[in-house]
Order: structure tokens, then C-alpha cells, then sequence
């Protein structure tokens, strides 16, 4: 129903910097009303457990694209759509690591 | 506070990542490691080329020295290509691509000069990799919105490479 996953990396900086906590919500209910601007987690069968923000809903393929904030973020630019069988979760609730 | 007790459960329970991927910390590629790789491998074929040259009374000690040519050379060849391949894998966009189109086969020859480099001291062929991953530096910096300049390296083999002109 709901899962907490540490953030990793820095392709979503600054919205979500390596450190952060995310609670994601795996209930259908969430997941079949995604939107742009919705930050998802997803499944890549190469890259593991990726997080990434909705650029775009694709209805017709079923699917969303998704992009980074960053230029060399592993995206949608690369990983093309991303099915909606292969989302974890949506992002609810963004726990920003302090600054020290 | 809710960052701390989440940071003493993740802790305590190693909680799932979530990767906001890039391989390696975004912004850090650079073609210079595999420009000076390329380098290395014409360097050792001058060194294997001078070694022939002189003679050797001591035969143990020339072979020794081969060998470790041999090995450098081989270990720069395949670093060259792993370096490239990580730019085209993890950097360059399809955006890239169609805005170079030349880019994928040019790519293809690194793959193939780096091979062939290992196979054999041409050094004509060693020049031909050196050049190719250049091109391909040429590229990716103009990717980047850096313009490029030629000079040569300040060391043997002092072969013409393409720098950012910072």
C-alpha cells in the first residue's frame, strides 16, 4: 500500500537530492491517475528501481514518458516509455534530507 | 525530525533504493581518458618499435620489456574503448545522434581500431584510433556547447589531440 525508498543519485537534483526519503503509494488507485508533473517509481529490467518525474501520459500505449531533471539523466530519452505494468508506485511524500 | 527516524529505520532495515540514475555522478564524462588511452597505445608501439631497433644482448631483459609493453598496450586499447562506450552508452541522447548522424559509425570504427590496435604494432593503425576517438571528443564537446581547439600533447607522442578550449 504504501513503501518508503531512499533516493540515490543525482539525475532529479534539486528536487531530489541523493539522501532524500520518498513514501510511495502502490495502490492502483493512485497509479491509473498519474499526471504530468507526478514523480513515479518504476522497474527497468537493466537499471533496477528508478525514479523519475511524468513528462507525459501516454493513454494509448498505456504507458508514461518519463524524463530527469538533469542532462544525463536515464530517461525516456533513452528508455523510451515506460509501461504502466512496470510502475511501483507514486511518489506522496518527500522526506528532503537536512542540511548540514 | 521525520529524517532522522527514517534515516534510523533505514538503518536498522536497509530500506529499497530509489535510483535517480546516472552511473556515474552526473556532468562527469570526459573523452580525455580515453584521447590519453589512445595515446598510451602508440606510445607503447614506439616503445616496442625502438626496443626492436637497438638490438638486445640480453635477451631475457628485451623480452621482459616487450612484455610489459605488450601488457600496457592491451590494457590502454581496451580502457580506450570502455571509456567511449560508456559516453555512448550512458551520455549521448538520440538527440545527439540526429544531429550528428556520423556519430554511430564512427562509434563502430573505435570499437574496430581498438581492436585491431591489440592485434598488431601498425602504428599507422594506432594514429587511426588516436584520430577517431578525437573525432569523437570533437563531438561530444560540442554536445556540451565547449568549442575545441588542436594542439599536441606535451609528451611522447606528442600526436595532435582535440582539448576543450576552456
Amino acid at each position: 500500500m504504501f513503501r518508503l525508498l531512499k533516493v540515490t543519485g543525482e539525475s532529479l537534483s534539486p528536487l531530489y537530492k541523493e539522501g532524500d526519503f520518498v513514501v510511495i503509494a502502490t495502490l492502483p488507485f493512485f497509479l491509473r491517475r498519474l499526471r504530468q508533473g507526478d514523480i513515479i517509481v518504476f522497474q527497468h529490467s537493466l537499471y533496477g528501481t528508478l525514479i523519475k518525474i511524468v513528462e507525459r501520459v501516454l493513454p494509448a500505449e498505456d504507458a508514461v514518458y518519463v524524463i530527469g531533471t538533469s542532462e544525463e539523466s536515464l530517461d525516456s530519452r533513452r528508455l523510451g516509455p515506460i509501461s504502466q505494468s512496470a510502475i511501483k508506485g507514486k511518489v506522496l511524500w518527500h522526506i528532503a534530507k537536512p542540511n548540514n | 525530525m521525520f529524517y532522522q527516524i527514517f534515516e534510523a529505520l533505514d538503518r536498522k532495515f536497509s530500506v529499497e533504493r530509489a535510483q535517480a540514475h546516472c552511473d556515474i555522478p552526473c556532468g562527469i564524462y570526459d573523452p580525455i581518458t580515453a584521447q590519453i588511452a589512445a595515446l598510451t597505445v602508440v606510445r607503447m608501439m614506439d616503445l616496442m618499435a625502438d626496443a626492436e631497433a637497438k638490438g638486445h644482448d640480453n635477451h631475457a631483459a628485451f623480452i621482459n620489456s616487450m612484455a610489459r609493453y605488450i601488457a600496457v598496450k592491451e590494457e590502454h586499447a581496451e580502457k580506450a574503448k570502455h571509456e567511449v562506450r560508456v559516453i555512448w552508452g550512458d551520455y549521448i541522447k538520440p538527440e545527439h545522434v540526429e544531429k550528428h548522424p556520423e556519430l554511430t559509425e564512427l562509434v563502430f570504427k573505435i570499437m574496430k581500431l581498438g581492436s585491431k590496435v591489440r592485434q598488431t604494432v601498425d602504428r599507422q593503425t594506432g594514429l587511426d584510433f588516436v584520430e577517431a576517438i578525437n573525432q569523437f571528443a570533437a563531438i561530444f564537446w560540442e554536445t556540451k556547447g565547449v568549442a575545441v581547439k588542436r594542439a599536441k600533447a606535451p609528451y611522447a607522442p606528442a600526436l595532435e589531440m582535440v582539448y576543450p578550449n576552456l
